[in-house]
C-alpha cells in the first residue's frame, strides 16, 4: 500500500550533534516493581479483510471552539468482514497503535470535500473508538491529492454498496411477507382463484423490486 | 496510584510524576497522549492535574496516572505532596530555552527528596524547532544522574511514545515489553434517525468550511 511517511527522525537528527546512541539505555538499575505475563494479543480485526489502507492525520470537530483537533496520525482502513460482509474504518495511532477511529460504513452516509483543501475530506460518523457510540465529524488528512481521492472513493463505493444490500433486504423481506400471506391463503381455501391471487402478487413484488433498484436521488 | 475520588481498575497501574518548568510542554504532551491534540496556547497548570492513561502492551493493559504539575512556582503549590508514592517520572525541559535546562537539576533534587530509587526519564522537549538552545551533545545531566534522556517533540509526536515504554519496561523489568495493538471492537449496528441526521449534514457543511490547525505541515507518520 502507499507509504507516504516522511521520516521526522531525519529532521529532527542533528547528525553532528548527536553523539550517543538513541536506544541507549542510560538509566540507573531499578527494581521492578510489578511482575507481568506475556498475554495473547487480540486485535480485534481478526475476521476481517482490508480493503484499503492508508498512512494519514485524523482530525475531529471541537463543536464548541468551532475549530478541527487532532485525533491521531497513523494508518485508515476499511476492514470487510469475512461472514457478515460489513465494512468498517478504523484508524489506530502510529507506535502506540491505540484507537482513534472505529464506526461502520452504512448507506446515507458520505464523505464531503473539505473546503480549501484537496488533500482533506469529511464525514459524520456514530464513532465507537471509546466503546460507546459518539457523534462525531471527523476530517481526514492524506499527504497526496492521490491517496485522498482513492480514500473517498472506497468510502462511496462502499456507502453504496450498502445501500443496494438494503434495498434488496427490504424487496426480499416484501417478498417473503407476501409468499407468507399466500400460503396461509392456500390453506384456508383450495379454490383456483388462489392461484391467479398468488400469480398477480409475485408479479406485484416483481414491481417493487424494480422500482426500488433505482439507486435515489 | 488513583485519586481517591477516582476509579481504581483491575489492571496495573502507576503513579507518574511530571515536572519541570512552566511552558517545557508537559500539559501539551499528556494532551497530546489523551486525545491526540495538539494545544498551541499556553495556559499555565495550576497546582496538578491527573489524568489516567492507558497503553496496551503484550504483557495486557497497563495505566500511568500522570500527576502533571504546575510548572511556575507561583502556581506549585504542594510540591512535595505531589511527588509522595510517585512511582515513576517524567523531568521535561525546553531545548530552546537554556534556563530550563539549567533548572534540571532542581527538579531532579526535589523529586528525589521524595521518590527514592524510581525509574526516571529526561525529555528534552520541542526539536521540532529550528534554532535550539541546548543541543543534542549539550545535554549530559542524564549520565551524571543515571536517568533515560529522550529528545521528543509533542508538536510532530517524534519520540512520544518513547518515556511511557522506557517506564513500563522497567517497572516490569522486561526489556522486551512493547506496545500491541488495542482491540478494536465491533461497532454496534445504529438505527438512523433522518431528523438528526440532516442536524449532522448542516454542522458537516460548516465544519468544512473550517481549516486545519497544521494545514502547512506535510510530514506525519
Amino acid at each position: 500500500m502507499a507509504s507516504i511517511s516522511n521520516e521526522p527522525e531525519r529532521e529532527h537528527r542533528d547528525e553532528e550533534e548527536t553523539g550517543a546512541n538513541e536506544d541507549e539505555d542510560t538509566g540507573a538499575q531499578v527494581a521492578p516493581i510489578v511482575r507481568l505475563e506475556e498475554v495473547a494479543v487480540t486485535t480485534g480485526e481478526e475476521d476481517e479483510d482490508t480493503i484499503l489502507d492508508l498512512k494519514s492525520k485524523l482530525y475531529r470537530f471541537d463543536k464548541d471552539g468551532s475549530q478541527w483537533k487532532e485525533r491521531g496520525a497513523g494508518t485508515v482502513k476499511f476492514l470487510k468482514h469475512r461472514v457478515s460482509g460489513k465494512i468498517r474504518l478504523v484508524m489506530r495511532q502510529s507506535k502506540t497503535l491505540k484507537i482513534c477511529a472505529n464506526h461502520l460504513v452504512r448507506s446515507g452516509m458520505s464523505v464531503q470535500e473539505h473546503a480549501g483543501n484537496d488533500k482533506s475530506c469529511v464525514w459524520h460518523a456514530r464513532d465507537f473508538s471509546d466503546g460507546e457510540l459518539k457523534d462525531e465529524l471527523f476530517c481526514i488528512r492524506f499527504a497526496s491529492v492521490e491517496n485522498c481521492k482513492a480514500f473517498m472513493q472506497k468510502f462511496k463505493e462502499v456507502a453504496e454498496s450498502e445501500e443496494e444490500k438494503e434495498e434488496s433486504k427490504d424487496a426480499s423481506d416484501t417478498a417473503g411477507l407476501l409468499e407468507k400471506l399466500t400460503v396461509e391463503e392456500k390453506k384456508t381455501e383450495e379454490k383456483p382463484a388462489a392461484k391467479a391471487e398468488e400469480k398477480e402478487k409475485s408479479e406485484a413484488v416483481e414491481e417493487k423490486k424494480t422500482e426500488e433498484s433505482v439507486p435515489s436521488t | 496510584m488513583a485519586l481517591p475520588n477516582q476509579q481504581t481498575v483491575d489492571y496495573p497501574s502507576f503513579k507518574l510524576v511530571i515536572v519541570g518548568d512552566g511552558g517545557t510542554g508537559k500539559t501539551t504532551f499528556v494532551k497530546r497522549h489523551l486525545t491526540g491534540e495538539f494545544e498551541k496556547k499556553y495556559e499555565p497548570t495550576i497546582g496538578v492535574e491527573v489524568h489516567p492513561l492507558d497503553f496496551f502492551t503484550n504483557c495486557g493493559k497497563i495505566r500511568f496516572y500522570c500527576w502533571d504539575t504546575a510548572g511556575q512556582e507561583k502556581f506549585g503549590g504542594l510540591r512535595d505532596g505531589y511527588y509522595i508514592h510517585g512511582q515513576c517520572a517524567i523531568i521535561m525541559f525546553d531545548v530552546t530555552a537554556r534556563l530550563t535546562y539549567k533548572n534540571v537539576p532542581t527538579w531532579h533534587r526535589d523529586l528525589c527528596r521524595v521518590c527514592e530509587n524510581i525509574p526516571i526519564v529526561l525529555c528534552g522537549n520541542k526539536v521540532d524547532v529550528k534554532n535550539r538552545q541546548v543541543k543534542a551533545k549539550q545535554v549530559t545531566f542524564h549520565r551524571k544522574k543515571n536517568l533515560q534522556y529522550y529528545e521528543i517533540s509533542a508538536k510532530s509526536n517524534y519520540n512520544f511514545e518513547k518515556p511511557f515504554l522506557y517506564l513500563a519496561r522497567k517497572l516490569a523489568g522486561d526489556p522486551n515489553l512493547h506496545f500491541v495493538e488495542s482491540p478494536a471492537l465491533a461497532p454496534p449496528e445504529v438505527q438512523i434517525d433522518m431528523a438528526a441526521q440532516q442536524q449532522h449534514e448542516a454542522e458537516l457543511a460548516a465544519a468544512a468550511s473550517q481549516p486545519l490547525p497544521d494545514d502547512d505541515d506535510d510530514t506525519f507518520e
